[in-house]
């Protein structure tokens, strides 16, 4: 993985000591409450409901061993003893102090991490394939461009106070894991006839409030002009984005109000004076950062079937360690290797994605036992192993189970995602967490979860959509009525190839409810299913009406008619 | 123009794109355009020279004694951030003859347009004279304005100069280029 050389060391020592200033002239009150917002967000310090909450940066996903135990230590010392894996590749502290931040961005910088630009509006945190490098239906390994515009976005002073956050995410996969559509730009990465990697640019996508998936507006860019192609897009939207109304700002909605044609033909035209200029990234550049990608010490393995594995496995355990060989193991590029998802969403799980301080001390010691010591947080809050010998999966597993990270959900409809919601989430209007637990102790038999097959359940606690419920199969979605938490169901959204936004399907429940509803939802999928039919494929067959009739078929709270919010595109 | 906050440090910190962060008296003063019934502030008895808003400007440039005012070094003029300046790029160009001074102006801190307007007189205008942040400048802006092409800063009156001129030192390294130089990241390995 990708070594700071001095250039990225200085860069963010010197980060921490600005920092460590701006917090003090907030502490001597020099620096108004107001005005230090912009800055600590910039840095990931967010105020929370009861405390500060700190997000850390993993740039597109990966990390080390070595990482991840000072992100355990951060996690012992400075707060309660756990951290909070994101669906954008970051992790969350909940009850760290203000005082202790520059202590912790001192900490994080002796490994090479920190917290810059993981919020605010501004370019935040590259996302990418939790699988890049190791994934079998990989056309380019986009470590490397993922790492050169993590530099350029960097403190980039021009675009430090865009009219709202500004997200990427890069996929250079056959299939999508990154959810490049619902990004502010998603770059797919890809190889020409000619061998030259190129990227096509989509703008404009986003959950929140208003749902839409990004367009194409730029096909087969070469990777090197990214950073002047970039900066034309970024100023247009710098100088043209709403700034009246918090809601509306998002480039979305600047490319929904000019049209794709029209956004793509004023980038085109700023690139055009700028694409030949010095931005652009060089051969040596490239050469320097991608030296720091290339493959492990592989061994030579033969490749073993999937029954040669089951039967590494005692013929109690042949069952279940073959459903975690189903849902947890990925296929690899190397012979003989295979990926592995932990599950961070156990049964009655605290929170989805929550590792505490043992977790995190033991899953860096598996790192460095079956996966050269190199880690990967995933979108949907997992952590993944990326280079396991075949051979050793049934001696990982064991490990695993130790730690309670080897449930074999992965992909089922209890893995959800959610968003730490109301609990901690001073924006939230309802709770995340206690709902994402009733629906995991409903559904706590893995034979029938098994059966279920693919189905992915997204919570959010507001409309922010943290917790990417537009693109759940199943989203739920916390409002606020009257000072009343409820929550309003939606269905048919997707992630990956076949992206898709979820509607709504009508009047939103209380929270008591929720278990009821999805019962009745699932329900309706195992009665008009066809064999093997997934989730999402039934319900594009049948339709919303089956399923909707289902949810309300019990639904006795819920019958004074109310405002729907529009989950479409308003 | 929804906030026009353009008062002023009485001092204002220069930071040339060759030199080094200095303090000045500040010999200019922002006029909204509005006041004075839309005339310019009578310059015989005062002693500041004067920014003009740039709608101003455009209005009123084919004028006579606005061009030898300017030509004087005694008008000058200033963005508003939501000015379109690509969309004048005539008038600019004309400009760049008399200006003895350009400003662009940040209704609040968190509005990042003029970043924008100060990168395009830079790199696209080639402007090469004075560009300064005016309006709700504070010390935490500093660094970024330096980076995009501004070279004087008019802070808010209650900013700290002692900790403003600082900030310009903090970094040593930087990962993309800006209008004061090449990316370090390249720097190091375009031998």
């Amino acid at each position: 993985m990708y070594k700071y050389d001095a250039i990225d060391q200085t860069l963010v020592d010197q980060r921490v000591a600005q920092f460590r200033d701006q917090v003090a002239r907030r502490l001597d009150g020099s620096l108004a409450e107001e005005e230090f917002r912009p800055l600590r967000l910039q840095n990931g310090l967010y105020h929370q409901r009861h405390a500060y909450m700190l997000r850390v940066a993993i740039p597109y996903g990966l990390f080390s061993s070595k990482q991840l135990r000072t992100l355990a230590l951060i996690s012992e010392k400075y707060d309660r003893g756990y951290g909070h894996f994101t669906t954008r590749q970051n992790i969350q502290y909940n009850w760290v102090t203000l005082e202790d931040t520059p202590d912790i961005l001192a900490e994080l910088a002796k490994v090479e991490m920190h917290a810059i630009q993981t919020s605010g509006n501004c370019i935040r945190n590259i996302t990418s394939d939790a699988f890049a490098g190791v994934a079998g239906d990989e056309y380019v390994d986009t470590r490397p461009i993922c790492e050169l515009l993590r530099q350029w976005s960097t403190l980039h002073p021009e675009f430090a106070h865009l009219p709202r956050k500004f997200k990427f995410a890069v996929n250079g996969a056959k299939e999508d894991r990154t959810v490049l559509l619902c990004h502010d730009v998603g770059i797919e990465l890809k190889k020409s006839s000619a061998s030259e990697l190129t990227a096509d640019i989509y703008a404009g996508g986003g959950m929140g409030r208003t749902p839409i998936l990004g367009s194409l507006i730029k096909r087969d860019l070469p990777w090197n002009v990214l950073p002047s192609y970039l900066t034309a897009l970024l100023r247009v939207y710098n100088r043209f984005g709403r700034r009246d109304n918090l809601y509306k700002a998002r480039i979305k909605i600047l490319v929904k109000a000019l049209g794709p044609e029209e956004f793509a033909r004023q980038v085109e035209g700023e690139w055009d004076h700028i694409k030949n200029s010095d931005d652009n990234f060089t051969q040596a550049e490239w050469d320097r950062v991608a030296q720091h990608f290339t493959k492990p010490a592989y061994k030579a393995l033969p490749a073993l079937s999937n029954e040669q594995v089951i039967n590494l496995a005692t013929e109690v355990e042949k069952a279940a360690f073959a459903r975690w060989l189903e849902r947890n193991v990925k296929p690899h590029q190397i012979s003989g290797y295979a990926s592995v998802i932990l599950s961070l969403k156990p049964h009655g799980t605290v929170a989805p994605g929550d590792a505490t301080t043992a977790q995190m001390y033991a899953i860096a010691d598996l790192a460095d036992h079956y996966s050269f010591g190199e880690l990967r947080a995933t979108h949907e809050q997992n952590l993944v192993l990326a280079d396991v010998e075949q051979s050793k999966l049934y001696e990982l597993w064991q490990e695993a189970k130790k730690q309670k990270v080897s449930l074999p959900n992965i992909g089922l409809l209890t893995d959800i995602i959610a968003c730490p919601g109301g609990d901690f989430c001073s924006l939230a209007n309802a709770k995340s967490l206690p709902i994402a637990k009733a629906i995991q102790e409903r559904f706590d038999d893995l034979d029938y979860l098994f059966d279920l097959g693919d189905i992915s359940l997204n919570i959010s606690g507001c409309i922010n959509s943290c917790g990417h419920h537009h693109v759940g199969n199943i989203g739920v979605l916390g409002v606020d009525k009257d000072g009343e938490e409820w929550y309003q169901i939606t269905l048919g959204g997707e992630q990956g190839n076949d992206a898709a936004i979820g509607k709504v399907i009508g009047p939103s429940f209380y929270a008591d409810e929720i278990p009821d509803v999805i019962t009745n939802v699932i329900n309706t999928y195992v009665a008009q299913r066809n064999s093997d039919e997934p989730f999402i494929e039934t319900y594009r067959r049948v339709g919303v009406t089956p399923f909707k009739d289902a949810a309300y078929k019990n639904a006795k709270k819920n019958e004074k008619v109310e405002k729907v919010i529009d989950g479409g595109t308003a | 123009m929804s906030q026009l906050n353009i008062t002023s440090h009485s001092e204002i910190v220069h930071f040339p794109k060759d030199g080094k962060p200095a303090l000045g008296q500040n010999e200019w003063q922002v006029w909204s355009g509005s006041q004075d019934e839309g005339g310019l502030p009578d310059l015989e008895h005062g002693a500041h020279k004067v920014l003009v808003p740039f709608t101003w400007w455009l209005e009123h440039h084919h004028e006579a004694d606005v061009i030898v005012k300017a030509k004087n070094g005694q008008i000058g003029v200033w963005f508003a951030a939501d000015d379109d300046i690509l969309k004048h790029a005539d008038v600019i160009e004309a400009g760049k003859t008399v200006w003895p001074l350009v400003a662009a102006h940040f209704p609040i801190f968190r509005d990042g347009r003029s970043f924008s307007t100060a990168a395009l007189l830079r790199g696209r205008f080639a402007w090469q004279g004075e560009i300064r942040a005016i309006g709700d400048v504070l010390i935490d802006q500093l660094l970024q304005g330096a980076r995009v092409g501004f070279d004087s800063f008019a802070l808010r009156p209650d900013q700290k100069l002692d900790v403003a001129l600082k900030q310009f030192d903090l970094y040593s390294v930087t990962t993309q280029n800006s209008w004061r130089g090449s990316r370090t990241t390249r720097a190091t390995l375009s031998v």
